[in-house]
């Protein structure tokens, strides 16, 4: 496991990515030490641009736009794990399930997976939120978890698929390995990689979502987010009275987060796949190469 | 046999096989709308609270109390079995009949949909076109010379742009480039002042109001596209058949294009249909966020309004364009996928 984690750092773009999200969570749990203000109380006048006392400016109703970002890091990264947790969970049970036992189980639960892919999400999304009335933060992540869950059983199930034919799979099967550990032991740490790719790409969807559905006002507007930020942003028509502050904060956090999430995913990415490794690490010897003769060259002309 | 546009493709026992593999997949189709226009009718029944007595709390009067059995009627609320209700409900699909839209008042939902439709269409048609050309070229380039400036540049940014959400760019779009600096209009699609026509002024007016819309959901999307398409590149890279191609002395060009991205073109495609979900998705925000009058911001209209006709209506001709734009999208694969024709 150790190993693990030591390739996954040394690749750059990974540690990159895990130091951003890293700073993201140490400001999720220390939230109440690092806001200086209370986030939904009145504390300046309102639209203050950023100031020495209010580094990113206040809104509409003078609350101080820093203690809103500080906490709703903590909000936006919750529903983003917990969503990441439910579609991940479910995504690789089902495309794992699909692909061990074959026939009708796959035919199955890969057409009610084809199905899933080609609804329209968003718009499903928006309209059972709204039915629901304006819902917290914990029930968008559970709408988000049980919704999004096609596309990782999509790709869990490929990579499934062609475990199975391999060597060390087939003789467990033929020792006769009860089915539980051939999932659990033999198949399900040879998928660690996809499943990760999976939960990784699941937070920032889910980030990205939760965001979107609040922007549109479907969201409990008590709670403090990056999305309800935007929809309170919106409803003051910040943009029109150019109070940038209120806009761009919530959305440079949600754009760093969500890069850092896709470095991890690039990293793990290229371990898995060790040909996009190899293949960079060819251009760059061939690199080094063109540099060294070039100084050679240039050694014998003097 | 033979069809008219296939004959030159397929002979004729190809052709038996090609009709086998889009009737199954139009069969797909099929059961899928059916799954969709379920959940559609499930939604408002399963979820606490009556459609119409929000709706008649919310009209501030503009609907009578009287109309109440009228619009429940409208959602097929009418007083028999659960299952009557629901084949009265598939019948007004394939009737086209939604029923009347309550903020629109009194014009029917079909009428309303189809005026926002082809605006939804040139949106996010011509997004899809110039992100999906723009960033398979660049993907392809990318990957053809790995490491040098093209990947460089174009790789890093098409990942975080991978990560941007669409109501990001589009408020940020607004913000920059049509508040602060009024370069283009704030919203709707074309200058109120003019009659649609087909005239230069008036499809400048077009391009003009659509310009911000167009590049918020490309640059969404291209950064997919050019990640999947570099990705696809690389993975035939060492195959024998192109160094083969190098070999005869064929161009790098003839190469890149003729040989490999013809093949690392395949998965994207697949990649392409996987991708719909988002162009919907991004172009709703897109038309909120800039009064765009497409299906979208119909879609959002109606929520705000409790406007339930329109959102059942809305969500049926969405889900109708996702599986027409995948059909589209498995007859390309026809055409590109040599495996398809000599199956």
């Amino acid at each position: 496991m150790s190993d693990l984690l030591r390739t996954f750092l040394r690749n750059r773009k990974a540690a990159i990515g895990l130091t951003i999200v890293l700073i993201y969570v140490a400001i999720a749990i220390f939230a109440p030490l690092i806001a200086p203000f209370d986030p939904v109380a009145r504390v300046g006048r309102p639209h203050q641009a950023p100031s020495a006392e209010h580094w990113l400016g206040t809104t509409r109703m003078g609350r101080d736009v820093f203690s809103q970002l500080i906490w709703g890091t903590r909000t936006s990264l919750m529903v983003g794990i917990v969503a990441g947790l439910i579609v991940t969970a479910i995504g690789t049970a089902i495309g794992i399930t699909a692909a061990y036992f074959g026939g009708w189980v796959d035919d199955v639960l890969n057409f009610l997976t084809n199905v899933v892919l080609v609804l329209p999400q968003l718009p499903l999304l928006l309209v059972l939120a709204a039915f629901l009335g304006q819902v917290g933060p914990w029930a968008i992540a559970l709408i988000i978890g049980l919704t999004s869950w096609a596309w990782g059983a999509r790709v869990t199930r490929a990579q499934a698929m062609s475990l199975k034919t391999r060597d060390f799979i087939q003789a467990s099967a033929m020792i006769g390995e009860p089915t539980w550990r051939m999932i659990l032991v033999e198949m399900l740490p040879n998928l660690l990689s996809i499943i990760g790719f999976n939960f990784i790409g699941s937070v920032i969807f889910t980030i990205i979502t939760e965001a979107t559905l609040e922007f549109l006002g479907l969201g409990s507007p008590l709670a403090t987010s990056w999305g309800t930020m935007l929809y309170n942003a919106q409803t003051a028509s910040a943009i029109m009275v150019g109070a940038w502050w209120e806009i761009l904060a919530p959305c440079s956090a949600i754009v760093l987060i969500g890069i850092g999430l896709s470095l991890m995913n690039f990293g793990v990415d290229e371990i898995a796949n060790p040909r996009m490794r190899t293949l960079g690490n060819v251009a760059k010897a061939l690199r080094i190469e063109k540099r060294l003769t070039r100084q050679r060259m240039q050694e014998a002309n003097q | 046999m033979g069809g008219p546009a296939f004959g030159k493709h397929f002979p004729p026992d190809r052709w038996f096989d090609l009709m086998r593999f889009l009737l199954k997949r139009l069969g797909f189709y099929g059961v899928a709308f059916l799954v969709a226009a379920t959940f559609n009718f499930m939604i408002p029944r399963m979820l606490p609270g009556n459609p119409a007595d929000i709706m008649l709390a919310n009209s501030g009067g503009m609907i009578a109390p009287e109309a109440r059995d009228a619009l429940m009627a409208t959602f097929g609320f009418i007083d028999a079995p659960l299952h009557e209700q629901y084949f009265a409900y598939l019948g007004s699909i394939f009737t086209w009949d939604f029923g009347l839209s309550v903020k629109f008042y009194p014009m029917p939902v079909a009428d309303v949909l189809m005026q926002a439709l082809p605006w939804t269409l040139f949106l996010t048609g011509s997004a899809l076109l110039i992100s999906f050309s723009i960033g398979t070229l660049l993907g392809i380039l990318a990957a053809w010379r790995r490491g040098q400036l093209t990947d460089v540049i174009a790789s890093p940014t098409a990942l975080a742009l991978q990560s941007v959400p669409a109501v990001v760019v589009a408020l940020c779009g607004l913000y920059f480039l049509a508040v602060q600096n009024r370069v283009f209009p704030t919203s709707y699609a074309f200058n109120p002042s003019l009659d649609p026509a087909w005239s230069w002024e008036f499809i400048s007016s077009v391009l003009y109001h659509g310009f911000l819309p167009v590049v918020t959901l490309s640059v969404v999307l291209i950064g997919g596209y050019l990640i999947t398409m570099r990705n696809n590149m690389i993975g035939q890279l060492g195959e024998d058949y192109l160094a083969m191609a190098e070999a005869k002395g064929l161009s790098d060009a003839r190469v890149r294009y003729a040989y490999a991205a013809r093949n690392a073109l395949l998965p994207s495609v697949t990649a392409l249909a996987l991708s719909f979900g988002a162009l919907f998705g991004g172009s709703l925000i897109t038309e909120v966020v800039f009064n765009y009058p497409g299906v979208g911001n119909l879609l959002y209209l109606g929520i705000v309004g409790r406007d339930f006709p329109l959102i059942q209506g809305q969500l049926l001709i969405m889900t109708l364009a996702m599986l027409l734009a995948n059909l589209a999208v498995d007859l390309a694969y026809v055409f590109l996928d040599p495996r398809l024709k000599r199956a």
